[in-house]
């Protein structure tokens, strides 16, 4: 009896030390999880003054320029860490640049710390897992202003899931621009446009793809003239969807011979439009920002009778982000700098027409009084639409009709020369 | 002992060279047959020579190339033996070869600008004569730049290549006594476009023979100029290959390498043809023709040749002002001949967000050119004893000229970014000295081994060792072409694009790589004050080193 009081006692012993210990241990993961948490940012804060950061963004346009010089002496100021803007003419290349050192598995020191992404050179980077760990952009101090719940776009990349690995920047819907002293109605679908450029030779291009505005633009129309838009929402596959694409190649081979220097030759980005339609050599602009016009006249760059118009049935409409490669040289500097560029002050900068003019992704609901009310007054540029009119907005095609449709336009017009 | 010494040091110079060109070709040799173990592959195959045929354009790409490279050269060098012959014991002569340095100091990027600036239908070259003339009110539909054939590519080439075979030709004749055979032929009643093509000519010709091979190599791989005169749909080899190297897809590289292998054999190639050619030239029926065309038509051939070589200088002189003005213009739509308003502000703001760039780019170019003219210094030092075996090593100086820049670049990153090196100056520094050596040793070596050798004997009679002459004997002696080497080494290395490109991978910044980027994309304003900096500070350098030249040096000789 005794010996079995003993035997019992044994073993309840047994487990409750096993439970203590377990408990214990739990509790104290979490505790110490939690605390590190708390300090985690301080310290990465600390560790990274006088570090330095490669952010690879595309460097064409002066605004945006300046825009990203004047965050850079801000965070310089606050936190003494060094940002280098390497602009990039297209972020593919950057892309590739990081692919090939994975490959050549040069896993740290990497060239690139912050790359400025979205769509499909975003879901390249994924698939060939350049990017850094999972669900890092709820742990940046300042994501507190999104609103990840009720806005799917902020995680939502093209129809790819982030992920969380690249923090939504900006938003961008793909606009045009005319010179309204000489067109009076400019052509609200992709019907009216190939009407259009027929009857006025020579004045419509597009960048040349794979340029990024240029390879929208295609999808734009493609979008407005597939019978079932459902189909763009899966991925490609060549037997079941060649055959989706046919109305856009045909669109081409009619407008292609009428458009500028006969569509043997290319502006190279959608800023090169900007000098044509500047100049007169063509009448239509383009661009994948909704100040664009309005900027380019503040700059002298346009004259001051330019108006911007969006399609009829809607434009496409996407968000762009910030991401870490995975062997990023300087992953903390990289965050610190991300925390600074979604704080209320550099978004409200950023929306600022005389800046940059791009539209916020902060979260008015999450944003105190103070902060609403300097949003709220934010004045539009003179050739910017307002948010009704750009109301009407189209989603983009999965990442993988990207590449088809590049390379199958090179194909088919951009080598035949 | 010392001579081991000596040997062990010249091989190592040596190696310096060949090394990295040795691995340039291996890396992307390897690749182009799917071979290269660094990236664990390990198959050996023909494969990629078929992607690459299928590559659309490729066979126009590889036209282009062939015949842009071929029709470049050419040009250039009948168009600067007409302008030395027509200006030959002249007063000008003088001057030429006091400004062909500035001449070609100007980047090739900046030339291509330029000509974007005069042709294009919004260009200058409309605005003249719109809408008086023309009646545009707004810019033509024409399709001139680029156009389908690269002729405008060749413009821009010639153009930039005129100066060098120039500066080289000149070099030549101070190495032969041509004014005697000149006067000599003159004296027979030849006319000077005779005695140029018959007598003169082939001396000279036999001295840049060399140089026109890798002006060959040059012009039919050249990527900056490419990306902005070339057609686009498609473009030229050396862009293909660019663009291929660019996609982000896991077999890039390989693609991207085979092209850059049939980019050496299209360069190959095309060398043999143009030795055929010489052949063709150099045969009797040939010269008979020839000489039977000149003298009935002499004065017409050189009238004409002459009026294009004014054209061209025009077309230079027009490149500079067409910058400068875009720098200072504030609104200036077609088709105003001038700006509108003139604004002062894009020089300062661009110079104030890129002050750092235009430092760095002056600083490596100096270091750059300082370690080329210091390996030349020593290479002569090294091998002054040898006689008939340095003709055939100094080979080896020119080797990196042969070989396609975007083919040695992209092979030399094969190993160069597994290496994961944290730093990319050195890298680029080391990669730079490959480019610039051979033209310090152009302009350096023929002074050096001219010092007479009387001076040398006495200050080692006097006790002094090697070095000391060195430091203070010979180097003194040819401080004015030393300080002239190390200026042409920095705007050699300032006008670099694709080696800080790529090895730069934007870690690394030159103005040079600022100006394409905003050609490809920002406005014509800012395009016009990158430029003006990039025109403006290779002719500072020079300046000072002419002032000091001048100033200093005199009382030295």
């Amino acid at each position: 009896m005794g010996f079995q009081l003993l035997k019992t006692s044994k073993k309840f012993l047994l487990d409750f030390y096993l439970f203590i210990f377990v408990f214990g241990l739990i509790f104290f993961s979490l505790t110490s999880y939690a605390s590190e948490n708390e300090n985690s940012w301080e310290a990465i804060l600390n560790k990274s003054s006088g570090d330095t950061v490669f952010f690879h963004a595309w460097g064409g346009d002066k605004n945006i320029n300046s825009y990203i010089k004047w965050a850079s002496d801000e965070i310089k100021k606050k936190y003494n860490i060094s940002v280098k803007h390497v602009k990039v003419s297209d972020t593919s290349n950057v892309v590739a640049r990081i692919l090939s050192e994975k490959n050549a598995r040069k896993n740290t020191n990497g060239a690139v710390d912050l790359v400025w992404i979205n769509g499909e050179n975003f879901s390249m980077m994924k698939n060939n897992g350049l990017l850094l760990n999972q669900n890092w952009i709820f742990k940046i101090p300042n994501s507190k202003f999104l609103d990840f719940e009720n806005n799917p776009n902020l995680l939502n990349d093209f129809g790819v899931d982030t992920e969380g690995m690249e923090m939504p920047w900006g938003l961008s819907q793909l606009t045009f621009y005319f010179d309204s002293r000489y067109i009076k109605i400019p052509p609200r679908s992709s019907i009216e446009l190939k009407d259009y450029i027929l009857s006025n030779k020579g004045r419509f291009t597009f960048p040349q793809p794979p340029d990024f505005v240029g390879t929208s633009f295609l999808k734009q129309v493609l979008i407005e003239l597939i019978s079932d838009k459902n189909l763009l929402q899966s991925n490609y596959e060549k037997a079941k969807h060649q055959i989706a694409l046919q109305p856009l190649w045909d669109w081409l081979d009619e407008v292609t011979p009428y458009l500028w220097r006969n569509g043997k030759s290319y502006p190279s980005n959608y800023l090169a439009l900007t000098e044509l339609v500047a100049d007169r050599e063509i009448d239509i602009g383009m661009a994948f920002n909704i100040s664009h016009a309005s900027n380019a006249i503040l700059a002298n760059r346009l004259p001051k009778t330019v108006r911007s118009y969006i399609h009829e049935k809607g434009t496409l409409a996407n968000t762009h982000f910030l991401t870490i490669p995975y062997n990023s040289s300087n992953i903390e500097a990289a965050k610190i700098f991300i925390n600074f560029l979604i704080s209320p002050i550099a978004q409200l900068r950023k929306q600022d027409k005389n800046f940059w003019g791009d539209p916020s992704v902060l979260s008015m609901d999450k944003l105190n009084n103070q902060w609403k009310n300097k949003f709220n007054q934010i004045p539009r540029g003179v050739a910017t639409l307002s948010n009704e009119d750009l109301k009407m907005k189209l989603q983009e095609p999965h990442p993988s009709w990207v590449k088809v449709i590049e390379e199958e336009w090179i194909r088919r017009y951009g080598s035949k020369n | 002992m010392y001579s081991y010494l000596n040997k062990f040091l010249l091989v190592l110079l040596i190696a310096i060279i060949v090394t990295p060109i040795f691995f340039g070709i291996l890396g992307f040799l390897l690749p182009s047959f799917g071979y290269f173990p660094i990236l664990d592959k390990y198959e050996f195959s023909l494969n990629y020579f078929v992607i690459s045929s299928n590559i659309p354009g490729v066979s126009k790409s590889i036209f282009l190339s062939f015949f842009t490279g071929f029709v470049s050269t050419l040009l250039a060098l009948i168009l600067s033996q007409v302008i030395i012959l027509n200006i030959f014991e002249t007063k000008l002569y003088k001057l030429i070869k006091k400004i062909i340095a500035p001449l070609l100091a100007m980047p090739h990027v900046t030339m291509a600008i330029g000509l974007i600036f005069i042709f294009t239908p919004s260009g200058l070259f409309f605005r003249i004569f719109s809408p008086w003339l023309t009646g545009f009110e707004r810019p033509p539909n024409f399709f001139i730049i680029p156009d389908d054939y690269g002729f405008f590519l060749i413009l821009g080439l010639v153009l930039k290549e005129i100066p060098f075979f120039i500066l080289v030709s000149i070099s030549a004749i101070e190495q032969f006594s041509a004014k005697k055979i000149f006067n000599v032929g003159k004296s027979l009643q030849h006319s000077v476009l005779s005695v140029w093509c018959f007598l003169l000519f082939p001396l000279i010709y036999r001295r840049i023979r060399l140089i026109v091979f890798i002006v060959i190599a040059f012009t039919a791989s050249v990527v900056d100029m490419s990306l902005l005169l070339a057609p686009s749909t498609p473009s030229t080899l050396a862009i293909q290959i660019l663009q291929k190297y660019q996609a982000s897809e896991t077999n890039s590289l390989f693609i991207a390498s085979n092209l850059a292998l049939i980019q050496l054999l299209v360069i190959i190639i095309l060398i043999l043809f143009w030795v055929l050619i010489e052949k063709i030239v150099s045969h009797k029926l040939f010269f008979t023709i020839f000489v039977n065309c000149l003298t009935f038509k002499n004065n017409l051939i050189k009238n004409l040749t002459f009026i294009i070589v004014s054209i061209l200088f025009f077309l230079s002189l027009l490149v500079l002002i067409s910058s400068f003005l875009w720098s200072l213009a504030g609104d200036w739509y077609f088709p105003n001949f001038l700006p509108k308003t003139l604004d002062i502000q894009n020089l300062v703001e661009f110079f104030n967000e890129n002050k750092k760039i235009i430092f760095s780019s002056i600083v490596i170019s100096l270091i750059v050119s300082l370690l080329a003219c210091l390996f030349v210094i020593i290479w002569v030092e090294l091998t002054d004893g040898l006689k008939k075996k340095r003709q055939y090593i100094e080979w080896f100086i020119f080797l990196p000229l042969f070989i396609p820049q975007i083919s040695f670049l992209i092979g030399i990153q094969s190993f160069l970014i597994p290496l994961n090196f944290s730093d990319f100056l050195v890298p680029l520094i080391f990669v730079e000295l490959l480019y610039v050596i051979p033209y310090c040793f152009i302009i350096l070596v023929p002074s050096l081994r001219e010092i007479s050798k009387d001076f040398l004997k006495v200050a080692a009679s006097l006790g002094k060792n090697k070095f000391e002459i060195l430091i203070f004997i010979k180097i003194p002696m040819i401080m004015p072409t030393f300080l002239l080497s190390v200026a042409i080494g920095m705007l050699v290395s300032f006008a670099l694009y694709t080696p800080v490109y790529f090895i730069g991978a934007g870690r690394v910044t030159t103005l040079t790589v600022e100006a394409l980027n905003l050609a490809l994309s920002g406005s014509k304003q800012d395009l016009g004050v990158a430029t003006f900096f990039q025109i403006i500070i290779p002719i500072l350098i020079l300046l000072i080193v002419g002032w000091y030249n001048n100033n200093f040096l005199k009382w030295k000789f």
